[in-house]
C-alpha cells in the first residue's frame, strides 16, 4: 500500500496507527538481528505517538511510520551517527525535522544504521554492525544511509525513511536496495554544513513527495536554510543523458538506456566534462575539510564517550579520539586537516571551492537546454561484502563518481529503480536544477 | 627604533550572545547561561546576532575602515578545553572593515568573533565555565604605528572612550579590554599574548622594551605577561606562523552589506570625543583640560551641554567638572547610576548664578541630588529657607551673636591673626543655616570687631 492510501485510512479511522506500529515494531525486532538496519528502536516513543494519532487522526502523515538516519537528533533517544564516540549520547533537543514530522502525525520508530558520520558508500564503515542487503544477505546495502534504504526495501508496511546525503548517501543505497530516494536542493530541508542534505527514502515516488512537503521549509535555527519554495513547474520535455556517466558496466548502461526508451521521453547525450573530471576530487577535499572541523568537537568532554582525565588535555583528547573513531573517520580527519593547513590550503581547499563554482556553472548551462539530466546512480550493482573488503579507500571514493556532482552543486537528484541485473537492482538517477524537485517527481512517476 | 602594534579584543555590549540567544549578563553560577549552540552540541547551528554584527560594522565605520560589502565567517581550528567546538567562529579572509585609521594610527582590520569559555584552575584540577562562550567580541588590529608604550595606552584610552560613545562597548564590563601586543625594538618581533587593561598593557610594553635592550631577541617569540611579578615570560619561539587551518563557516550565510544599512549605521555615529573636545574649547571657551574631562565621559558632556544652554558655561563647567565629579567619586557612584535630571541641575546652578544661594548651599544640594531621586532643588531650597540672606540687619544680628560666642577667636584676630576671622565667619554661617552671604558677613564682622 502506498503511504498516501494508508494515511487516508488512518485518518478515516479505518486503520489503527497503534496496530500498524505494533506490526512494524515486531517486524523490526524479528529481522534486525539478521540485517542490522536499526541502531535504536524507539518502541515506547513510537507507541505513544501512535496512540496520540489514533485519538486524533489528523496530520499530513497521520500514522505513517518513519525511521530516521542515526545522524538526526531526537530528544532523549540515543543518537550516535553509528560512531562509538557518541555511544550512549542522548541529545537534549529535537532536530527541527523531527518536530515537523511529529506535528504531522508521523510515528518515529527508530534510528537507522549508517557509515559512521556518513563516511562511506557501502555502509561498511560503521561501528554498529554492517547492515545486509535485503535482496542478498552476502551483499552490502550501500551507504551511507544503508539502514534507511535496506529497511524500506524489506518492510511489508507503509514506510518512509529519512536519509542524509553529503555526496550521494541517499541515492547510493537506494540504487543497491531497489528503492526510491530523493536528495533535495541544498537548504530546502534544514541541516548542517555546505554539502549536507536530508531527504526521504521510499518504495514509491509519490511517498517521497508527500514527506518532502512536510520536512521542507525555512528553519529559523538554520540560517543557511532557504526561504524559497519549490518551483511549481512539472513539465519535462527534454532530458540530457550525461555522456561521461555511461562508462560503466555495459549491462548497467543497457538497463538505463532501455528504461529511457520505455519511458517515451525525449533525451539526448550531453557532455559535462568539468563535472566528470573534477567534481569527485573537489568534493572529497571540501567534504573532508569541513568534516575534520565538525568532528573536532568530539573529544571526551561535554558529551559522548569519556575517559579518565589524568593527563594533559591534548593527550586526553587524542586518547579518546584514537580509541573511538574508526579508521575511515580518522582517514578523513587527517586528509581534511591536511587540505586546509597553511601551504596546502591554496592548492587544495581554496582550489576545490573554485572548482565547485565551475561545476555549478556547468550544470546551470545544461539546465538551460534540458529540464533534467539523467545517469546511472552507481557504476556497479550491490557488491558482496567480501568484494568490498578488498577495495582500497580510493576505490570506495570512486563509487561516488556519478553522485558527487549534484551534491557539490546542491541540486536535487533522485534515484529510482530502473531494472535488475542478475537479480540485483540498478538505480537510475535524475538530476534537476535548484528547487525543481517537482520535475523529478513527475518523471519518477513515469519510471515505474 | 621601537615599533608597537596592537590586537585589541573588546566585548560588544549586546544583550544576547553572538550566535545564540543566551544572555550575556554576568552570572554567578557557572554554565547557567548556556545552550546547545554555545556548548557546541552535535546538530546545533549558529544564528548570527544582527545587533552584534551592526555594532561591529559601526566600529569599522567609526575607525574609517573600508567596508567589505560581502563578508563571511570562518572556522579557526585549535584544540582547547574552553573552546566547545574546538574551533572558533571568527572572520579571516573578509573582515568587516580593513585599512582604517584612528587618531593617526592605521587600522589593519576590524572583525567580529565569538569568545571561548573560561578555565577555572583549582589546584590539581581544572573546571570549565561556558557562560562566556559565544559572547560577541570585536577584534581591532592596528599597524605597528606606535613608538612608545605611552602612545599605545593613550590610543586605547581614546578608543574605548569613543566606543562607549558609539554605544557598542561598556567600559565597566568585567571583560574589559584584552590585547595581544606586538613589539620590535632592535631585534626580532615579540608578541605578548593576552594582556588585560590599559595599565598592564603600558607596563608590559615598557618592560619588554627595556628587556629587549638588554637581551636582543634573535628570533620571533611569544611571551606572556605575569601581572603579579610585572614581567613578561617566554612561552615559545615561533618558527613559523600559527596554523589554524581556516575554512569557511558554511553553517552561516554570506552577508551582503547593502547601502541602506551602511547609510543607516553611518548616520547613527555621533560626534566622537576628540571633535567634541575641540568644539567645547571654542564654543564654550573651556580650557583644554576641562574640555577633555567632559568629552571623556559621554553622559557628563551631555549633562554639561544641556545645563550650559541655560547657565553661564563657565559656571556649569566649574560645578559639573569639579564638584559634581568629586562628589560622585566620593560617594562611589557614577552618573549613570544617579541619573541627575539636567533641569534640576539648571535650577540649582541658576540660583547660584543669580547669587540666590551660597556656594555652600549649592554644594549641599548637589550632594542631595546625587543621593535622592525625584528631588527638586528649587522646591527644597524654598521650603527650607536656604535663599541667601543679604539683608544687613539680619546678618548683623548673627554677627553680633557670633562675636559673643567666640571671644578667643575675636581676641586673636585683634592681635593680628587674620585667619581667626574665618572661625567667626564659620560660626555666622552655622547660625544662619549657611544662608548668609559670606562677603557681607566678612564686612560686618570686620566692622564690628574693630569698633
Amino acid at each position: 500500500m502506498k503511504a498516501k492510501e494508508y494515511i487516508e485510512k488512518v485518518r478515516s479511522g479505518e486503520i489503527s496507527a497503534v496496530k500498524t506500529t505494533e506490526g512494524i515494531l515486531n517486524e523490526i525486532k524479528k529481522i534486525n538481528k539478521d540485517y542490522g538496519f536499526f541502531n535504536t528502536i524507539s518502541e515506547n516513543f513510537a507507541l505513544d505517538l501512535a496512540e496520540k494519532v489514533d485519538k486524533n487522526p489528523k496530520g499530513k502523515l497521520a500514522g505513517l511510520s518513519i525511521s530516521l538516519k542515526d545522524d538526526l537528533c531526537v530528544k532523549d533517544v540515543e543518537t550516535m551517527c553509528s560512531s562509538n564516540i557518541l555511544r550512549g549520547y542522548k541529545p537534549p533537543f529535537n532536530a527541527t525535522l523531527v518536530n515537523s514530522l511529529i506535528r504531522e502525525g508521523a510515528i518515529l520508530i527508530g534510528k537507522t544504521n549508517q557509515d559512521a558520520f556518513g563516511f562511506g558508500s557501502f555502509n561498511v564503515n560503521t561501528d554498529t554492525g554492517i547492515p545486509k542487503n535485503p535482496l542478498d544477505k552476502s551483499r552490502v546495502t550501500g551507504g551511507s544511509s544503508g539502514g534507511a534504504a535496506g529497511f524500506t526495501a524489506l518492510t511489508k508496511f507503509p514506510h518512509v525513511a529519512i536519509g542524509e546525503s553529503t555526496g550521494g548517501s541517499i541515492v547510493a543505497p537506494c540504487s543497491f536496495c531497489g528503492v526510491s530516494g530523493l536528495s533535495p536542493t541544498y537548504g530546502l530541508v534544514d541541516y548542517a554544513n555546505s554539502l549536507d542534505k536530508l531527504g526521504p527514502v521510499a518504495k514509491h515516488v509519490e511517498d517521497l513527495e508527500l514527506v518532502l512537503d512536510v520536512i521542507k521549509g525555512h528553519d529559523v535555527k538554520d540560517s543557511t536554510s532557504l526561504r524559497d519554495d519549490l518551483r511549481k513547474d512539472r513539465t519535462v520535455k527534454k532530458i540530457g543523458l550525461i555522456k561521461e556517466t555511461l562508462d560503466v558496466d555495459p549491462k548497467i548502461k543497457e538497463i538505463i538506456l532501455k528504461k529511457l526508451d520505455e519511458m517515451n521521453v525525449k533525451y539526448e547525450k550531453v557532455s559535462l566534462p568539468k563535472t566528470s573530471k573534477y567534481a569527485l576530487s573537489s568534493y572529497y577535499i571540501i567534504a573532508m575539510a569541513e568534516a575534520s572541523t565538525n568532528l573536532a568537537k568530539y573529544c571526551g568532554m561535554r558529551y559522548g564517550q569519556e575517559g579518565k582525565v589524568n593527563m594533559p588535555f591534548n593527550e586526553y583528547f587524542s586518547e579518546i579520539r584514537t580509541k573511538n573513531f574508526n579508521k575511515e573517520v580518522k582517514r578523513r580527519i587527517i586528509l581534511g586537516t591536511f587540505t586546509r593547513m597553511a601551504g596546502y590550503r591554496d592548492a587544495f581547499y581554496l582550489k576545490a571551492m573554485k572548482v565547485r563554482t565551475l561545476v555549478i556553472e556547468e550544470y546551470k548551462e545544461a539546465f538551460r537546454k534540458y529540464d533534467l539530466l539523467v545517469s546511472p546512480t552507481m557504476p556497479i550493482v550491490a557488491p558482496k561484502l567480501s568484494e568490498v573488503n578488498k577495495l582500497k579507500p580510493k576505490d570506495h571514493y570512486m563509487m561516488d563518481v556519478m553522485t558527487v556532482g549534484p551534491n557539490l552543486a546542491g541540486i536535487p537528484h533522485m534515484s529510482v529503480n530502473a531494472g535488475f541485473y542478475n537479480n540485483l537492482p540498478v538505480g537510475i538517477m535524475f538530476t534537476g536544477d535548484h528547487l525543481n524537485e517537482n520535475k523529478l517527481f513527475k518523471i519518477g512517476e513515469n519510471v515505474i | 627604533m621601537t615599533k608597537i602594534g596592537l590586537e585589541v579584543h573588546l566585548q560588544l555590549n549586546t544583550n544576547s550572545k553572538v550566535f545564540c540567544s543566551c544572555s550575556t549578563k554576568q552570572v554567578e553560577t557557572p554554565n547557567s547561561n548556556v545552550c546547545e549552540i554555545c556548548c557546541g552540541f552535535p546538530g546545533s547551528k549558529p544564528v548570527l546576532n544582527k545587533k552584534a554584527f551592526e555594532k561591529a560594522l559601526k566600529i569599522a565605520l567609526a575607525l574609517n575602515c573600508t567596508i567589505n560589502k560581502t563578508t563571511f565567517f570562518s572556522r579557526k581550528g585549535y584544540f582547547y578545553p574552553d573552546l566547545p567546538k574546538n574551533f572558533q567562529i571568527t572572520q579571516y579572509e573578509s573582515p568587516i572593515g580593513i585599512n582604517g585609521s584612528f587618531r593617526g594610527i592605521r587600522i589593519r582590520r576590524v572583525h567580529l568573533e565569538e569568545d571561548p569559555g573560561a578555565l577555572i584552575h583549582k589546584g590539581s584540577y581544572c573546571l570549565v565555565d561556558y557562560n562566556r562562550s559565544g559572547i560577541p567580541l570585536v577584534e581591532i588590529v592596528t599597524e605597528p604605528d606606535f613608538k612608545t608604550a605611552k602612545e599605545a595606552r593613550e590610543f586605547l584610552r581614546e578608543l574605548i572612550t569613543d566606543l562607549s560613545y558609539l554605544d557598542v562597548y561598556d567600559k565597566k564590563s568585567d571583560f574589559g579590554l584584552k590585547a595581544d601586543l606586538n613589539i620590535s625594538t632592535i631585534g626580532a618581533k615579540v608578541e605578548i599574548k593576552n594582556v588585560n587593561g590599559l595599565k598592564d598593557i603600558e607596563d608590559a610594553l615598557t618592560y619588554e622594551e627595556e628587556r629587549q635592550s638588554k637581551e636582543v631577541p634573535d628570533r620571533s617569540e611569544t611571551r606572556g605577561w605575569n601581572a603579579e611579578k610585572r614581567i613578561t615570560i617566554l612561552q615559545r619561539t615561533k618558527e613559523s606562523e600559527d596554523d589554524y587551518g581556516y575554512i569557511t563557516e558554511t553553517d552561516l550565510p554570506i552577508l551582503e552589506i547593502n547601502d541602506k544599512l551602511l547609510k543607516e549605521i553611518k548616520s547613527s555615529i555621533p560626534e566622537l570625543s576628540k571633535e567634541k573636545s575641540t568644539r567645547f574649547t571654542s564654543q564654550y571657551q573651556l580650557s583644554d583640560k576641562d574640555a577633555k574631562v567632559l568629552s571623556n565621559n559621554k553622559k557628563l558632556s551631555e549633562l554639561f551641554e544641556k545645563v550650559a544652554e541655560k547657565v553661564n558655561p563657565e559656571i556649569a563647567a566649574k560645578w559639573i567638572i569639579r564638584d559634581l565629579v568629586n562628589q560622585l567619586n566620593y560617594h562611589k557612584k557614577t552618573l549613570d547610576q544617579v541619573k541627575i535630571k539636567p533641569e534640576y541641575m539648571v535650577d540649582l546652578l541658576k540660583l547660584f548664578e543669580g547669587k540666590n544661594i551660597t556656594d555652600n548651599t549649592t554644594k549641599q544640594v548637589m550632594i542631595k541630588l546625587i543621593k535622592e531621586k525625584n528631588f527638586s532643588p528649587k522646591e527644597y531650597i524654598e521650603k527650607n529657607n536656604l535663599i541667601m540672606q543679604s539683608s544687613n540687619s539680619k546678618i548683623e544680628e548673627w554677627c553680633e551673636q557670633a562675636v559673643k560666642d567666640c571671644p578667643q577667636a575675636v581676641e586673636d584676630y585683634k592681635n593680628g591673626n587674620e585667619k581667626s576671622l574665618n572661625f567667626v565667619v564659620g560660626k555666622v554661617m552655622q547660625l544662619s543655616n549657611k544662608t548668609a552671604n559670606p562677603d557681607i558677613v566678612r564686612k560686618i564682622l570686620v566692622k564690628l570687631i574693630r569698633k
